[in-house]
Parts: C-alpha cells; structure tokens; sequence
C-alpha cells in the first residue's frame, strides 16, 4: 500500500528540518543530480531563510557579531527552535532567552538581542488613539482620576549592560564601545514615534513611574506615589516635566478603551 | 479551447516592496497595479499598514500569500484564513493568490514552498482545500505554480498535468511564473512548451516573472536578479498562447532602484506588444 500523503510529508519534513536521510528515499535519483543534492537545496534554503530573518529582526546583534559568528548562533538557534509559526515575523521571539542560557557569560548579547526585538515589536504594534494633549483637555478635570496605560508599541526593559551605547554605535556603523556590567540595572523605554521605534535610557524615578502607569495607575494614583517618595515639592516639579514629554512622545493611552482589532 | 473563467487583465503591475514605498507616494508611477505580499501586512499596525492604505488609494492591488500550505495533508489553518479575510476586507483586491506547495506539517513551518508528489491522493487533498479555502473567502482563489528541485517517486504525472486537473476540479484560476517553469524545467529536463500547451488559457489570471541563480546543473529560484532572456523568449511564446494576461515583475531580493525594474516592466509591456500583433503575411 502506498504512504499517506501525511506520511510522505512527515518524512520530507524530517529530511529538511533535522537532516533525516530516510527523506532521500521519498525522491528520484538521477545521474546529473543525485536526490541528496536536491534535498539539500531545501536543507539549504531552510537554514537560510531562517538566519536571514533573525539577521532582520536582530539587526545591531548581528552587526556587534560580525557575520560569522552571527551566522553560527543563528545556526544554533534553527535547529534548536523549528518555526511554529505561520508568519515569519515572529520568528525569533525566544532568541534573547536563548542567548542568555547559551552565553552566560556574554550577558550585552541577549540585552541587545532584546532591544533589537523591542524595537521591532514596536515598529508594527496596534495602532489605539493615544492620549496627547489635546486629548487630556478635550476630558477635564476627570482625566486626572482615569487609570493609565502605556501605548502597545511601549515597553520597559531592564538592562544591566551598555547596550543603549553598544545599539547606537552599531546603528551609526561606528566601532562599539567594550560592554560594560552596570552596578545596578537601568531601565530602557522602547516606543513608536512618527511610525518609527525610539528608546531612551530612564532616570530609576522615571522608571519606577511608568512602570505604576503600567500597572494601570491614574494621575491621582502616580502623584500620591511620588509624593510619599520624594514630597509633594519635587513630586510636582517632576510629574510636570514627564508628563509633557510623555504626551508629546505619545507613550499614555487610557486603560479601559478596547485595543484596535489586530 | 477552455471558457475564459478570467476578469479582463489589468496590464502590468510591480510587487510592492518597502524599499520602493517613498517613491510611489512621491508621485504617480507608470504601474497599473501593484501584488502585495500578504503575510506582510498581516501585522496589527503602525507603518506597514500605514504604507499600505496609502498606497492602495492610488493603485489597484492583488494579494499573494505563501503560508496558505494548500497542499499539507492537515486541517487548514483557520486563524490564517481569518487573518487573510481581515487584510482582503482592508486591502478589496482584484485577486488572491498563493502557490502549490506545503510549506509545513504538524505545527512545524520551513517557510518555505515544498513539492508535492504529482498523483491522485496529492490532487485529491489540493482541491479539497482550495475548494474549502474558496468557499470561505466567497472567491475564486489563484494558484501559482511552484520551483522545483526535486521529483518524487510516486508522481505518475506532470506538473501541468497536475495543475490542469486540479484548475478543473476546484474551480479555481492559475498564477503562471514562467521563471519558475523555466527554473524546473532546467531542473527536471522537461520542455518548457509541453508545459505551457498543456495548460488551461482559460484560467489563466496573472503571469510572474523573475530572475534566478544557474548553478550550472541545476537552477535556483531566488528572484534576486534580472529576468534572463530565455525567460523572456518563454514569456513572449506565453502571450502569444493565452493573449494578454496581467504581468508582474517578482522581485524579492538585492531590491534595485524602483526605475530599474520599471525599465524591466516596460520590456514585459513591448515583448506583450508584438507578441498580440497580429502575424505580417
């Protein structure tokens, strides 16, 4: 009885993703082309295609390891993780974690992998009606007591190495700098701003208040916060300063609008 | 002579592609039309659907997508027909297409565009899931038909042959890429013209071309270069066959300049040209 079509296809697969030499059986042999050359067109363009996206998706990683070395932990990475997803977009979604089991000791490579990844998630996040200044007058005196959230293209991450310096050295093609181990974390904001990712260094105040808006904090909420960290006096003088920026750079969005339908 | 299933061609169209975004918003560009990759407006939002829309108010689109896996042998992926729904709802395309090919089994995805095995249980399963992918969508979909560098033993029929049967019995129109008969005719020894005279003119949509790399045995299909001219002579023999069919320049990688494949648009426009003349006495 022949093999089922699914069969067949388990098989092929096998040859292409683990290198499964009984896929050569499913194939014509030919004198000019044997079937193992052949099925290695498809082992080939797997491998490439894979390590081309993780090359796109991770940009400045790629650039601070130079293509060989790049090209061996991407390598790695493809064969550890087989794609389970549909659109290659999202392919690559644990290479940051697989860096950090892998090179323990190189810990700016997952951080930049990380960054990279932000950056990227946050060039095409939903598209929801931010809360800029017009927005805050158009609500009045309530805004204040409604609770926050960051826009979908915001996110915070916690670094411990120089990679802010490393990611914009490799962007401007420059030489980066040696990697450097903070003495305690500092955080990064990632956003969207003019349909383009940004991210800044945070001070650990600004830090610490974006991350209460992530946790659906208000106004009210965040001002009382501060106030019982730093007194009414900077309290104020601060929140004035972020709140002007935050709104211009669009990060605030209100908490309890639906997110646009993806 | 087959019925013509087909809407009326309109003319000669670009794969839109990021690199060329500013220039079709700087002005108007001698394209008719423009074929977007779907899975790459399959995103939940900022610039690509941005760029998109914008686009889109200028220029007729068609959507061809490479993860519909109409040939794996497992239930269709219903969260992707979903997504391809959302962006035809968004996007109103003359058309949609995807390619003969499985790129994946069992949850696993090579990204890529598998052979099939030619014969009845391989056929059965590829109509079945056209015909299921077309009711879902209210539309006659397009299939491409694929590169190819390898041939199974359980194949008892050609490509063409395949495709001819599968058109008739799904009901379903055909994106011929005369590149990929081309590359797979290099790889397989057959002649390029059986494969053409054996296909159904009358559901034939759309005709991509694209370049390629000779590795001297064999052919790959990279679409990273300029279409050769055997490509071309190939071409001008298809118009000749099937009469005007919408054309499009495929290129997907080392993006040149967009006046640089303009340049090979207008040839595909002359070579239609005379390829309609009718014959001098």
């Amino acid at each position: 009885m022949p093999e089922a079509l699914r069969e067949v296809q388990q098989r092929f697969l096998s040859g292409i993703i683990g290198g499964d030499a009984g896929a050569e059986a499913l194939i014509v042999d030919d004198e000019r082309v044997g079937a193992r050359q052949r099925l290695d067109i498809y082992r080939n363009n797997y491998r490439a295609s894979l390590v081309g996206v993780l090359s796109d998706h991770f940009e400045r990683l790629h650039a601070y390891l130079g293509d060989e070395q790049f090209d061996n932990v991407a390598g790695a990475y493809v064969a550890a993780h087989p794609s389970a997803t549909r659109n290659l977009r999202y392919y690559g979604d644990v290479f940051p974690a697989f860096l950090a089991q892998h090179f323990p000791g190189d810990g700016e490579l997952a951080e930049l992998a990380q960054l990279d990844w932000a950056l990227r998630s946050a060039f095409d996040a939903p598209d929801i009606p931010l809360l800029d200044a017009a927005a805050v007058g158009a609500l009045g005196d309530a805004w204040i007591e409604r609770r926050l959230a960051l826009h979908p293209s915001a996110s915070l991450i916690a670094v411990r190495f120089n990679v802010a310096t490393l990611w914009s050295a490799l962007d401007a093609e420059e030489e980066p700098p040696e990697p450097v181990e903070f003495a305690a974390p500092v955080t990064l904001l990632v956003w969207r701003s003019g349909q383009q990712p940004h991210f800044r260094s945070l001070s650990p105040a600004e830090a610490d208040a974006l991350a209460q808006i992530e946790a659906g904090a208000s106004f009210t909420d965040l001002s009382a916060h501060l106030i019982d960290h730093v007194g009414e006096a900077a309290a104020m003088e601060e929140l004035a300063a972020w709140l002007g920026q935050w709104l211009a750079d669009g990060l605030l969005v209100l908490a309890d609008q639906p997110f646009a339908v993806t | 002579m087959t019925q013509n299933m087909t809407m009326a061609s309109p003319g000669f169209g670009l794969g839109l592609r990021p690199d060329h975004y500013r220039d079709f918003l700087a002005g108007p560009q001698p394209v008719d039309w423009l074929e977007i990759i779907s899975e790459n407006y399959m995103v939940p939002g900022g610039k690509p659907l941005a760029m998109l829309d914008a686009i889109r108010a200028d220029y007729p689109m068609v959507m061809h997508g490479v993860s519909l896996s109409i040939g794996s042998d497992e239930p269709l992926d219903m969260d992707y027909l979903e997504q391809l729904r959302a962006l035809e709802r968004r996007v109103e395309p003359l058309w949609i297409s995807d390619h003969l090919c499985w790129t994946g089994i069992n949850a696993h995805n090579t990204h890529d565009l598998l052979p099939l095995p030619y014969d009845a249980p391989a056929l059965d399963c590829v109509v079945g899931n056209i015909g299921r992918v077309q009711d879902f969508l209210g539309r006659r979909i397009l299939i491409e038909n694929p590169s190819s560098y390898v041939t199974f033993r359980s194949s008892d029929r050609s490509e063409w042959d395949f495709l001819a049967e599968m058109a008739e019995r799904a009901d379903c129109l055909l994106l011929l890429d005369v590149n990929n008969i081309y590359v797979s005719a290099r790889n397989h020894g057959f002649d390029p013209l059986d494969y053409l005279a054996g296909l159904p003119a009358g559901r034939i949509q759309q005709i991509h071309l694209a370049g390629h790399s000779d590795m001297g045995d064999y052919v790959i299909d990279t679409h990273d270069a300029a279409v050769c001219d055997a490509v071309w002579d190939l071409y001008a023999t298809a118009i000749g066959m099937f009469g005007p069919v919408a054309t499009m320049i495929e290129r997907d990688d080392d993006i040149p300049p967009l006046a640089e494949v303009i340049a090979e648009l207008d040839r595909a426009r002359a070579l239609a040209g005379r390829a309609l003349e009718p014959a001098h006495a």
